[in-house]
């Protein structure tokens, strides 16, 4: 009897929690959803006029995105092209130029450096990349898109490494012995055969990193200036995440402004869907290629 | 003789990419811990914060106690939830709707960004049902973005070590939830609570979902579950942001960073003897 009701508990916790998560996705999608309807029903395409500005508290509001949207995508594109170009070139370092033991050793320090939390990068941003910029660039503040790209690619680093190496080190045991029997160098082997091989791997980890880095919020905001202005290369911008962590605490509740900040990051988790789900079909692909 | 010389030039280029790229995280951890060394003693780590504007003399111990808080918090609540959602995924799943909507909301919470949580938990718990800001209400944020982290990874566990185990006691006529208690979580214990310590350090360190749900820059140790609180991320963004004490700053990332890596790093190790005695074990 006891035995019976133990099991019953085991049972109904474990459904519990199984009902906790779904309901709190739901929840979490419905009030995103409906604290931004009034912002769609009331504003509507105004949002994403590509000339409206991001005036929420003058007299005469206008409630442009699309330069934060453009903000957005800019920064995340940069950092993840910047992270790929070092990450495979660092994951092909690690295979094949440097002793497995050593290898082992500095990848998880790599790997560490994941666990480092967003607003260090964000600090070290500030006082390091900023400051230099401010001194060597001739620029007011130093606090530009290209610092908050090079800070994010960083933070993005460890992630592309990882799977970088992962599937480097598949292809190898599938190519490898071939290739050196017919007489490949190291150089032909890495570049004609191993890269080749694990592009559309990379593709896809490429478009998880960019999900990644459209949703970073802290180590954006300390180094990117926070203009919601069109994004150039060496001057200020926004993104998403950053505009509504830094506006939302001062705004009424209820308000319209409030409700297009709920708007934004309904976008937000739009293109986010679209780049997962595009991610996902290509990682999939990728490994009915590999196997 | 130029094919040679393309061949070296891409090795350097490899090379060079590959030293650069462990170069720059080394620096990352020498930069903090090499600029933060002056400020640690231990007056640093237990005094209270003071001087005008707050933070810029005395101590960190309440943001220290804060952050410990806060992650004990989170990590238990997110952490259960996590591992519940995997053993669910895991054992008890018919291949159904259900399953798939489980396995839909732990992508889809994995996939939303931190500041999301903190929104909506700003709007929903504290205007919509009227808590306070409070260490509660900031741990519940931190929690929910810590469940899929934990599910995905506890998940994973499971499937390597307890599928054996639960086909195999099935087929000896025992219960599942006995398989789970006597067998399969006492098997997986140390790497759950492993997952969940990794969480724990994830959620500790994160500054968005608790920006305008419960972390303040001064306040006591909090006694109540609904006293605000100071949090060593929180506070180390204040003194960046405002221009307060860049010397605290260094030391507050110090500690923190110091704070994390341990238990990254206690984290490897147990994984690293735990591999070693299941090697013995099969081989």
């Amino acid at each position: 009897m006891r035995r019976k009701f133990c099991n019953l508990m085991g049972k109904s916790i474990i459904l519990f929690t199984a009902f906790g998560v779904v309901f709190l996705m739901f929840l979490m999608l419905f009030h995103i959803l409906s604290e931004s309807l009034m912002a769609f029903t009331e504003i509507g395409i105004h949002m994403f006029l590509p000339d409206a500005q991001w005036r929420p508290v003058s007299e005469n509001p206008q409630y442009g995105l699309m330069p934060v949207i453009a903000g957005t995508l800019y920064v995340s594109g940069l950092a993840v092209s910047a992270a790929l170009v070092f990450g495979i070139g660092c994951a092909v370092f690690l295979s094949f130029y440097v002793p497995k033991q050593i290898a082992k050793v500095l990848l998880s320090f790599i790997e560490l450096a994941a666990g480092i939390p967003s607003v260090i990068f964000g600090f070290i941003g500030l006082t390091v990349l900023v400051k230099w910029f401010a001194g060597h660039f001739g620029m007011a503040a130093g606090q530009s898109v290209l610092a908050a790209s090079i800070v994010l690619g960083i933070m993005l680093l460890p992630f592309v490494v990882s799977t970088c190496q992962e599937s480097i080190q598949n292809a190898r045991n599938t190519y490898e012995l071939a290739a050196l029997a017919l007489g490949f160098s190291r150089e032909m082997l890495i570049v004609r055969i191993i890269l080749p091989a694990i592009s559309k791997g990379i593709v896809a980890s490429a478009m998880m990193a960019f999900g990644r880095g459209l949703g970073e919020t802290m180590a954006v905001m300390m180094v990117i200036g926070n203009s919601p202005i069109y994004p150039k290369l060496l001057g200020r911008a926004q993104t998403l995440p950053a505009l509504t962590a830094l506006e939302m605490g001062s705004i009424e509740y209820g308000s319209r402004h409030l409700s297009v900040l709920y708007a934004a990051n309904v976008i937000l988790l739009v293109i986010l869907l679209l780049t997962m789900v595009c991610g996902h079909l290509l990682h999939r692909r990728a490994l009915q290629n590999e196997t | 003789m130029k094919r040679k010389l393309k061949h070296m030039l891409a090795g350097l280029v490899f090379c060079l990419l590959g030293i650069f790229t462990a170069g720059v995280t080394l620096f990352l951890f020498l930069y903090v811990f090499y600029k933060g060394r002056d400020v640690i003693s231990l007056s640093f780590l237990l005094e209270e914060p003071a001087g005008v504007p707050v933070g810029t003399d005395g101590g960190i111990f309440p943001a220290l106690a804060g952050s410990v808080y806060l992650g004990g918090l989170s990590a238990l609540m997110g952490g259960l939830m996590g591992i519940g959602c995997a053993v669910y995924l895991s054992f008890y799943s018919p291949n159904g709707r259900f399953r798939s909507m489980v396995q839909a909301s732990i992508q889809g919470l994995s996939g939303i960004p931190s500041i999301l949580f903190g929104l909506v938990a700003y709007t929903f718990l504290i205007y919509q049902l009227g808590m306070p800001r409070s260490l509660l209400c900031a741990s519940v944020a931190v929690a929910a973005m810590i469940v899929p982290f934990t599910a995905i990874r506890a998940k994973k566990i499971l499937d390597e070590k307890g599928r054996e185990y639960m086909s195999n006691s099935i087929s000896l006529g025992l219960s599942r939830e006995y398989a789970l208690g006597r067998l399969i979580l006492p098997a997986c214990l140390a790497e759950l609570i492993e997952t969940t310590a990794l969480g724990m350090a994830y959620g500790m360190g994160a500054v968005a979902p608790i920006l305008y749900t419960g972390a303040v820059m001064q306040s006591k140790i909090p006694e109540k579950l609904t006293d605000p609180f100071m949090s060593l991320p929180y506070h180390l963004y204040m003194l960046v942001n405002n221009g307060f004490s860049l010397e605290y700053a260094y030391g507050t990332a110090f500690v923190l960073m110091a704070f994390l890596l341990c238990i990254h790093l206690i984290c490897k190790v147990i994984s690293y003897f735990m591999d070693k005695k299941n090697c013995n074990r099969y081989s």
